[in-house]
């Protein structure tokens, strides 16, 4: 029956041949002509249940991939057409540390190993996503390449095939917003939780572990460029940090508040957004969360302050009046302490002489 | 014998301080001490020397323990303090003298026309002078604004439903900003005046005692020297 099929599609590809995608003397050719250029290629993996075992070369010859042979992964392939199913490959053939055929090699592969999803993976947890799920398998594109799943304005979709209502929540968001707006530098999902190293996040190596919630922030939202651009105010991590829930989340405390404690974390909206945490009119609601007798109060102030900067408004001016004052008497102290030196030197060689 | 009598004043004490101001100034003097080593811990934890003060305090919580536990001191002495001149004859009268008059004044600009050689006569300061009274009232003013910023810190969670947010932020910047001149006036005048100043270095013990010379006493303190002089008591 294979060899019927092959052969049909042998005649038909003559028939047609400017029309496929692949020429006679590509070495890819007989896997593709015997069985896997046909797009009714499947197996039953269960009654019922098929899987597709088309292979679209075209795209293939368009990835990063393209100059390798079928068999180069498949190397359980040895005759063709192959007489067992062949066994499922994996990334780490080729690329580990040392390989001959000059596969890239990075510390990612290991960094997954430690990951959320590499955990889940290694436990067999069969939703658990391995490198194919986000990379793609005969289409693996470079992430610089616009039509690939790890092409930053395609991040978020990538990881809302498994997290659909994260995926809802965040394209509500600003940096949701702004991506569909063609913002690129806009946050994606790895830009905080990162992706191969992605640990949850009571796991101190985690980019969002209490204490490095406001530096995962800080990476985007103290660069001045990026932020003028997008017109975000650029001193609200420093002054997080200066602040006593920074201070106090630096030495460990970690129930203190973080960023992402009000500013929610896949949803964040702008204060002028009245469905933001931070609007002026759910503040109440926002700080109450740790501070039971928060009211409307907590809105009537201005947050992330830095007390040496005019946009402080009032406390800049106690800050200076204070900076002054101790100057001042420093100054006046260290004038009346000379003073009385000189006065008992004066007096005692006046005494002395007399 | 004029030499010797002067001699012999010099070795003889009288107790200037009562054992009441001692242990009201000891408790004040633990307390402050406390609270400035504590304070400064989180003024500077961005640096070298806050970090070692907050290891050296036990952890970042536990500065913040000592710092309140060390505030209830400090505001249980300024209570006992304002029992003290207001119930105690005895504190009442030393009140009455610490209270601020035109003289203090003219004895300040005169002390300076002094030390300059303006002046021949040193001006005469009686038990406290302009330098005790400004050492008294400026901590005074500063235990005052140090309690209620430090109320509303402390009990923030409270004051939440009191006052506005900006008002907890001035607090802070109050509150670093009167313990750095504590520090100031305590150091540049407070020590100056009674440790470090020549005849008093490295350390004046009165503190302990109570005790000054009666050279000492007439020298600093004349119209206080005289008036204990005239009631007999040297």
């Amino acid at each position: 029956m294979r060899q019927l099929i092959a052969l049909g599609i042998a005649l038909f590809s003559l028939g047609l041949g400017s029309e496929l995608s692949y020429s006679q003397r590509d070495p890819n050719a007989r896997c593709l002509l015997e069985c896997h250029a046909n797009p009714e290629l499947k197996r039953e993996i269960a009654p019922g249940q098929f899987k597709s075992l088309y292979v679209n070369y075209e795209q293939f010859k368009a990835s990063v991939h393209k100059d390798k042979l079928c068999v180069d992964c498949h190397t359980d392939a040895t005759a063709i057409p192959h007489q067992r199913r062949p066994e499922q490959i994996h990334c780490l053939q080729c690329h580990y540390q040392g390989n001959v055929v000059g596969a890239p090699v990075s510390e990612r592969p290991e960094k997954y190993k430690e990951s959320v999803h590499g955990k889940a993976s290694a436990r067999g947890d069969p939703n658990a996503p391995d490198c194919k799920n986000c990379h793609t398998v005969h289409d693996v594109r470079a992430h610089t390449d616009p039509i690939s799943p790890v092409y930053r304005a395609n991040i978020p979709k990538t990881c809302g095939s498994c997290h659909i209502e994260i995926y809802t929540e965040y394209l509500e968001s600003v940096h949701g917003q702004a991506l569909r707006n063609n913002i690129l530098e806009s946050a994606v999902c790895s830009d905080c939780h990162r992706e191969h190293d992605l640990f949850p996040p009571d796991d101190p190596r985690s980019s969002l572990y209490p204490q490095n919630v406001a530096n995962t922030c800080a990476h985007c939202h103290t660069d001045v460029k990026i932020m003028e651009r997008r017109g975000v105010p650029v001193k609200q991590v420093e002054a997080f940090k200066k602040s006593f829930h920074g201070i106090a989340i630096e030495f460990g405390i970690l129930r203190s508040a973080n960023c992402i404690s009000c500013h929610d974390y896949h949803k964040i909206l702008s204060s002028r957004d009245p469905r933001s945490p931070i609007h002026p009119l759910n503040l109440a609601k926002t700080c109450g969360q740790c501070h039971p007798n928060a009211s409307d109060n907590v809105a009537r102030g201005r947050f992330h302050i830095i007390p040496s900067d005019p946009d402080a408004g009032i406390v800049f001016w106690v800050y200076e009046f204070y900076r002054w004052l101790t100057i001042v008497m420093t100054a006046g102290f260290i004038f009346y302490i000379l003073l009385d030196l000189y006065g008992r030197w004066r007096h005692a060689r006046k005494g002395s002489h007399g | 014998m004029p030499n010797e009598k002067k001699e012999l004043r010099e070795e003889r004490t009288i107790e200037r301080i009562n054992l009441q101001l001692r242990i009201q100034h000891f408790a004040l003097m633990v307390s402050v001490t406390l609270l400035i080593l504590t304070g400064f811990a989180l003024l500077y934890q961005d640096s070298a020397f806050g970090r070692f003060l907050i290891a050296l305090e036990g952890g970042f919580e536990a500065r913040g323990l000592i710092h309140r536990v060390a505030a209830g001191l400090l505001m249980a002495t300024a209570f006992y303090h304002l029992l003290y001149i207001l119930f105690s004859r005895q504190g009442h009268e030393e009140f009455m003298q610490l209270l601020v008059t035109a003289q203090d004044f003219k004895d300040y600009g005169a002390s300076l026309l002094y030390d300059l050689g303006l002046r021949a006569q040193k001006p005469q300061l009686d038990r406290y002078s302009y330098r005790e009274k400004f050492q008294y009232w400026a901590f005074a003013l500063f235990v005052v604004i140090m309690i209620i910023s430090g109320f509303i810190l402390w009990f923030h969670d409270w004051f939440f439903g009191l006052l506005p947010k900006w008002a907890f932020d001035v607090a802070i910047a109050v509150h670093s900003g009167t313990g750095t001149l504590i520090f100031v006036v305590l150091t540049l005048w407070h020590f100056y005046l009674v440790h470090l100043s020549p005849g008093r270095f490295p350390i004046d013990w009165s503190f302990w005692d109570g005790k000054i010379s009666e050279k000492q006493l007439q020298e600093e303190h004349p119209l206080e020297y005289q008036r204990l002089k005239e009631k007999g008591m040297l």
